[in-house]
């Protein structure tokens, strides 16, 4: 049935101008959902035209999207991604988050919420099924993002930008008003060139759900999986501690990048492992909206708790054991709205170059003046690329593409190593997500310190998450659950076949559209590499652990294939410049 | 990659699970190859090619179980829904295609049906399975099938009798050659004190390799740890028994450390196991005989419809307890342990056995044997009418 009406989604995304201060609503079309999902795929293909504008221009657009799933039972479905050009990277970027505001969204009756334009004075945007309307901020300019949050709250759930937002720190982030962060990339100096201080969003429309049976059955199947996952649900695994358990788990792998990736074991870590945090706080589950699994922690009386990359970066990578300065760093970036990962490890590379890592009682003064552009806080507030290079020593910026590496040393993991050059977002962990198999052995385990294999390994799970992105479903069900029981619970609410081989393709076509938006802006193979550190010094052997240099040689033959098997030229080009133009 | 080919070659071989010279594999690097038997392997590259997947496994199973159960499946079935763990967790069900199903163009449309499944039947060529991630998974994925056509069609046998014309005779064959005696006879096992790391991680690698060399359990399922003093020494989730070494997870009983994230599954139920009993080592398995006759219930009159979660009741096999639960957190862990210190043994409804030694593997090895033993026993003196009639 070429035009019967699909569930699952709405079908319509709202387009708010705030140069013009205009909103409107308009359709999507069919052919996009079925071929692009949402979420991610969504918002990237929504970016097609836009996509070689400078990010802090006033077209460039900011485009939230959710997916069909989303305000569906399907466990950790509520979910989006927000899409845009990044300021940090230059690259297309998205961010994937969870919290009660995806789930608002969906029921104020939308797909996806575009925004263009800079607004002439500070604004807000309310969302509701009525569509939008652009609030005066002045007042809310310069405020936390917790004050901000708590100044919107009759409208809704929130996503706020901090100072750092506002000032342009190019890697601030979002912030959902339940503490969850759209946190990498610098999305939020693009929401703050727009003068954009918070959108509220708020509704109560339903998703459709085909086949409830069918569904229901799906997800029992899901929750099963989750329950024999030692990841997930096992006594030592994150539903527990949180994505701190994987500190011991690092150390004991010996790939905790410590001291700017000088080493690798950081002695001190045993101070901030997961049962240290629950020592110390008294952590409690918390997470998402409708996530079974609550991953997040807080303490007693409600604060949120720092995520693994956190703690090992505040931690190790900065060479502090102070688990009070760690919680209260992480507080800190959360109000004044900055991305941890790369604020640490702006930091480290910053105390490599002038040969003093800070102390502990240092750290929050340092990123306050980050957001505040306050004395070295200006430099600091553009990344360690820039950074380092200020410095006279490129080499000290532990970045792919500008995107500061998190906590996995990639010397620990070949596949984490090429995965970091053949994200389409720079430096991440979480496109290809080697992790899951080169250290958690889920759903099987691979040798970490092997390539063998890993071109195409990395390529399949590259395609696999951007679908996964798109649904929008969370990384860590994939410990437990593969893509075969989501694509039947997409079968069932959309009423469209789908299985984990249609939504590979998918996952294909988002990240060859990506990487044609990099191409676009000048990237190439040039850029596909990890900082010299890690092909010419070793990390830190023992304990019958060798971690020696990474081959390059073996690095560069096995990047090579992957452009093979993505069909790319051999500088990672496309020698189709038609290539989008044959996508739907 | 060819290396990983070989490699679980030769485990299918080693298993007895597929007929030696008609298996196959397949795998995706940034080229497409492929080894095995010719019209297989070929098969194999064909379904591959239109897949995003790494690997892929195909071969004709040593026991013509998986056909049988094809062929006395209803005429408009499509799927066959075994009843065990391995398949209600990670498979759900296994989808089939008939002779004339598969028709001039047998690659399409298994590639059609692999393109949602890990696994399927092809009937009369074997059992095809993919990979998505490594050679491994696609040997892991047949494994299961067999392992679940196996203990479907002992109880489909059990309940329903030989409807097909030379199943009987097949039947018979398989009693008479495939199945061997299972013993301990001949093996070594550390006795007590087994105190030093070393010793502990090289014992029990050695001990996980005899399960799956005695042809007790097949290798990927099952796990098996040791304690001492206040460490448990368990194989790590998603690793395989004849395959420990560099593979078990020192656990302090306390979880003051979170290192073994990567344990096994069942890290849960083996602790409350030491928590609750005087043992020190326990083996987990899922033996085909014992997975069976778990599931052979003779409540009347029973309201529980979902027994792998919901039934709480200790049923006797012998003098070995039956309970119900699922894997990980799912229930097994809050039902085995209360049941098992006496015994020393236990069997989980549709999934396998827990044995416990006092202080070392040699009797939970020895109970573990006598459980399968005693389920074979218990199930062709049942099937004893159906064979003779
Ligand atoms: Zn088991």
């Amino acid at each position: 049935m070429e035009n019967s009406p699909l569930t699952g989604w709405h079908g319509t995304l709202l387009h708010v101008d705030l140069a013009a201060g205009t909103s409107r609503v308009e359709p999507i079309p069919r052919d996009l959902l079925l071929g692009y999902l949402g979420g991610r795929g969504l918002g990237v293909r929504l970016l097609r035209g836009a996509h070689t504008l400078d990010p802090f221009h006033a077209d460039m657009p900011l485009i939230f999207a959710v997916g069909p799933l989303c305000g569906t039972p399907a466990p950790t479905a509520a979910r989006l991604n927000v899409v845009s050009r990044s300021p940090l990277t230059g690259t297309v970027y998205d961010c994937s988050a969870g919290g009660r505001f995806a789930h608002r969204l969906k029921a104020a009756g939308f797909d996806a919420l575009r925004i263009v334009g800079r607004s002439p004075r500070p604004a807000a945007i309310s969302v509701t099924p009525e569509g939008g309307e652009i609030l005066p901020a002045g007042s809310l300019w310069g405020k936390s993002v917790g004050e901000t949050v708590r100044a919107l709250e009759g409208r809704g759930s929130v996503a706020a930008i901090g100072p750092a937002g506002e000032n342009g720190v190019l890697f601030a982030s979002i912030l959902m008003g339940e503490g969850n962060a759209v946190g990498r990339g610098g999305l939020g100096a693009v929401m703050g060139g727009k003068n954009l201080k918070a959108i509220a969003v708020n509704g109560s429309r339903s998703t459709g759900i085909a086949d409830r049976a069918r569904f229901e059955r799906a997800r029992q199947d899901v929750m099963r999986l989750f329950r024999a996952s030692p990841v997930i649900f096992g006594e030592l695994g994150i539903s527990e501690y949180g994505t701190p358990a994987l500190v011991d788990l690092m150390r004991q792998r010996r790939m905790a990048p410590t001291e700017n990736f000088r080493k690798t074991v950081f002695e001190g870590s045993g101070s901030y492992s997961g049962p240290s945090i629950r020592k110390a706080y008294g952590s409690k589950k918390d997470g998402c909206h409708g996530c079974p699994i609550q991953c997040k922690k807080s303490d007693r009386e409600g604060a949120h708790l720092p995520e693994y990359e956190t703690v090992s970066h505040f931690g190790a990578l900065n060479g502090i054991d102070d688990l009070g300065s760690i919680v209260r760093s992480n507080r800190l970036c959360n109000e004044l709205g900055m991305d941890t990962i790369s604020a640490a490890a702006t930091l480290a590379a910053w105390g490599e170059g002038r040969g003093r890592f800070p102390a502990a009682d240092e750290v929050e003064g340092l990123l306050a003046d980050m957001a505040f552009l306050r004395g070295e806080g200006g430099l600091l507030a553009q990344g360690s690329r820039r950074v380092a290079q200020a410095l006279g020593k490129p080499g000290l910026s532990m970045s792919v593409k500008s995107l500061e590496l998190p906590a996995y040393d990639p010397r620990g993991a070949y596949g984490m190593a090429l995965a970091y050059c053949t994200s389409n977002r720079g430096g991440c962990h979480l496109r290809a997500y080697p992790i899951s198999h080169e250290i958690l052995r889920k759903p099987v385990a691979t040798d970490r310190f092997s390539f063998s294999g890993k071109a195409r390994i990395i390529k399949i799970a590259e395609d696999t998450n951007a679908a996964v992105d798109s649904l929008v479903a969370c990384k860590f069900s994939f410990f437990g659950a593969t893509l075969e029981e989501y694509a039947e619970m997409l079968a069932a609410v959309t009423g469209e076949e789908f299985g984990p081989q249609s939504l590979k393709e998918i996952g294909e076509r988002i990240c060859l559209t990506e990487r044609f938006y990099n191409c676009a802006n000048g990237f190439d193979a040039k850029d596909d590499r990890l900082p010299e550190r890690f092909f010419r010094e070793p990390g830190s052997s023992g304990e019958g652990i060798e971690i020696p240099p990474i081959d390059e040689k073996r690095f560069d033959e096995e990047l090579r294939k992957y452009y093979r098997i993505r069909g790319l030229t051999p500088e990672g080009t496309f020698s189709d410049p038609g290539y989008l133009s044959r996508l739907p | 990659m060819r290396d990983q080919i070989a490699r679980y070659a030769g485990k299918l071989l080693a298993d007895r699970s597929a007929l030696p010279g008609h298996i196959a594999f397949a795998a995706h690097d940034d080229v497409l190859l492929s080894e095995g038997h010719p019209k297989l392997a070929r098969l194999c590259e064909g379904v591959l090619s239109s897949l995003s997947c790494l690997g892929l496994a195909a071969a004709r199973p040593s026991l013509p179980f998986a056909d049988f159960l094809v062929r006395r499946a209803g005429k408009e079935a499509s799927r066959i829904v075994p009843q065990d763990t391995e398949t209600r967790t990670f498979l759900h069900d296994i989808p089939f295609l008939r002779r004339d199903e598969l028709g001039n163009d047998a690659p399409a449309r298994i590639a059609d049906l692999l393109g949602s499944r890990k696994g399927m039947i092809a009937e009369g060529l074997g059992i095809v399975a993919a990979g998505a991630v490594t050679v491994e998974q696609a040997y892991i994925h047949y494994s299961s099938i067999f392992h679940a056509a196996f203990v479907k069609y002992l109880l489909d046998v059990l309940s329903e009798g030989f409807r097909l014309p030379g199943e009987r005779e097949a039947f018979e064959e398989f009693r008479r050659s495939w199945l061997r005696p299972l013993d301990a006879e001949g093996l070594a096992f550390r006795g007590a004190p087994l105190e030093a790391p070393e010793e502990i991680l090289k014992e029990i690698a050695a001990v996980g390799r005899y399960t799956v060399e005695r042809g007790l359990v097949d290798s990927f399922f099952g796990n098996i740890s040791l304690r001492a003093g206040g460490t448990i020494y368990i194989s790590q989730t998603a690793a395989s028994l004849d395959d420990l070494a560099g593979r078990i997870d020192p656990v302090p009983m306390d979880n003051s450390s979170t290192t073994g994230i990567t344990a096994s599954s069942e890290l849960l139920a083996h602790r409350r196991i030491y928590e609750e009993s005087c043992g020190r080592a326990i083996l987990h398995g899922h033996p085909k005989f014992a997975v069976a006759m778990s599931m052979v219930c003779e409540e009347k009159g029973c309201s529980v419809t979902d027994c792998w979660r919901d039934c709480d009741k200790v049923r006797w096999l012998g003098d070995t307890p039956v309970v119900a639960g699922e894997i990980g957190a799912g229930g097994l862990a809050r039902r085995v342990p209360p049941v098992i210190a006496g015994p020393r043994k236990a069997m989980v409804y549709g999934h396998g056995v827990f044995t416990l030694g006092l202080d070392g593997f040699a009797d939970a090895f020895r109970a573990m044997v006598d459980v399968e033993n005693g389920c074979r026993r218990e199930y062709f003196r049942r099937l004893s009418p159906k064979l003779a009639g």
